[in-house]
């Protein structure tokens, strides 16, 4: 049987450790295999691709475009592949990111990425918040609804279609912590930092589907 | 709602979790990467662990140690204790550390703050301050409370959030290793002076010292011989604190 191939891009924003390591842990003795993308590579040779990202909108972006790594990813999103964005590798997937400086995202999912607007709260948005989810999924099941996951971030998606937003969650108001466009995922928070429900999404979105 | 994050603390020497940081009577407590499992799998919501003894011959069996601990957890890590220079902040992100604490460096020289923060984001750059009364202020210290700095603690507090810091560690020096409590005055004064998450740590002894705690509106309450001496388990304080009405990761 074929192997399905997971592609995980090193985006040079924090470290891809942790999830590098879920990963392997979860298609170990399972028909998948990983690669890492650090360069131009070929869209269509892949099944399934995971950005996770820290750190700035800008920054992201900018080593994305250094690597040579937009245009496929572009494409790749274009034909609606499947796909998992975790933080700013979620936050990409915009139109714009108006972090440090105005940036062009991906243009995938319509919307902004914008501060938490609200000056009374303590910034950035550090820890454990739970996820409500607006509609069940294959991927992310009623199971994950109400579910605490750890959540680092002071930007937040603005001007997003409610039905491209999975789940929401309350920090001063609501705000999307998971956005869907058909088989394009983007996750807020760190699922790689969320102990076992955090694990449990990731071997969902390798798994299922 | 986001929850009150309970952290323990590692104060290691290369692999061991030990007490006491006046090198005299340090006893072993542990093994670090044992200890470090045991509570992420025990309801920590983010792990916290120290060189206290950040010598030339011992970090890099640390360093070796924070690798084995980012490897078997997966809540979030955050490494402190001899970190003098961007280098340092560099080699422990690559070790598995997903924030560094800085403390004596920052003192020493503001700049690495924002030299940190603008290269690996401010959400990993968390500045340690230890705190103490002198003459009727509150002032900075460092070197383990010997060393009194001429920074005044909410000044201080205040210009790291300026430069960057995505958190403060907050150790207050008057009520650290005593078991009487946080201190809530100094707790307080930090906490209503900056708009970034401040950890509170020192002190703790009782379940109460918790809630008392979080009603200081820090939103992480470190502690470390509680739960190395299996006073408490991670359970039984969030159990507590959720019956209080704090909201916590059950």
């Amino acid at each position: 049987m074929k192997k399905k191939v997971i592609g995980l891009i090193d985006g040079q924003s924090g470290n891809i450790g942790s999830i590098n390591k879920a990963i392997k842990d979860i298609i170990k003795g399972r028909p998948y295999q990983l690669k890492i993308i650090k360069s131009h590579f070929n869209y269509t040779s892949f099944d399934k691709i995971i950005l996770p990202g820290q750190g700035a909108y800008a920054t992201l972006m900018s080593n994305l475009k250094k690597l040579k790594i937009i245009q496929p990813l572009k494409k790749y999103l274009q034909n609606n592949s499947s796909y998992l964005g975790i933080c700013v590798g979620m936050q990409i997937l915009s139109d714009w990111g108006y972090e440090d400086k105005t940036t062009r995202g991906l243009g995938i999912i319509s919307g902004d990425i914008k501060k938490f607007r609200n000056k009374k709260l303590i910034i950035p948005h550090m820890g454990w918040n739970t996820i409500n989810l607006n509609k069940d999924d294959t991927i992310i099941a009623n199971s994950f609804d109400k579910k605490d996951f750890y959540f680092v971030h002071s930007y937040i998606f603005q001007n997003i279609k409610k039905s491209d937003v999975l789940a929401f969650t309350l920090y001063g108001k609501k705000f999307p912590s998971i956005v869907k466009k058909g088989n394009i995922y983007g996750v807020q928070f760190h699922p790689e930092k969320s102990h076992k429900h955090g694990l449990n999404l990731i071997k969902n979105y390798i798994l299922k589907s | 709602m986001l929850k009150t994050r309970i952290i323990p603390c590692l104060d290691v020497i290369k692999n061991k979790v030990v007490k006491g940081v006046n090198f005299k009577n340090i006893r072993v407590m542990g093994n670090a990467v044992e200890m470090a499992k045991y509570y992420s799998l025990s309801g920590a919501d983010e792990l916290c662990m120290l060189d206290i003894n950040a010598s030339y011959q011992n970090r890099k069996t640390f360093i070796k140690t924070v690798e084995s601990i980012a490897k078997v957890i997966n809540i979030p890590l955050t490494v402190g204790g001899g970190v003098s220079d961007l280098s340092d902040i560099t080699d422990l992100l690559n070790a598995g550390a997903d924030k560094v604490s800085i403390n004596s460096a920052a003192v020493k020289n503001p700049k690495l703050i924002r030299q940190a923060s603008l290269r690996h984001g401010s959400q990993c750059i968390v500045v340690a301050i230890d705190g103490k009364r002198y003459k009727n202020k509150m002032k900075v210290v460092i070197k383990g409370g010997r060393e009194i700095t001429k920074n005044e603690l909410i000044t201080w507090a205040k210009q790291v959030q300026y430069l960057g810091a995505g958190e403060i560690l907050m150790t207050s020096m008057d009520t650290d290793g005593v078991q009487n409590g946080f201190d809530s005055n100094m707790l307080k004064k930090v906490t209503s002076s900056v708009g970034i998450p401040v950890i509170a740590s020192g002190g703790v002894g009782s379940l109460e010292h918790f809630y008392l705690g979080y009603l200081t509106k820090s939103t992480g309450l470190l502690a470390a011989s509680v739960f190395h001496s299996r006073k408490y388990k991670i359970k039984t304080v969030k159990k507590y604190l959720s019956s209080k009405g704090v909201p916590v990761r059950l």
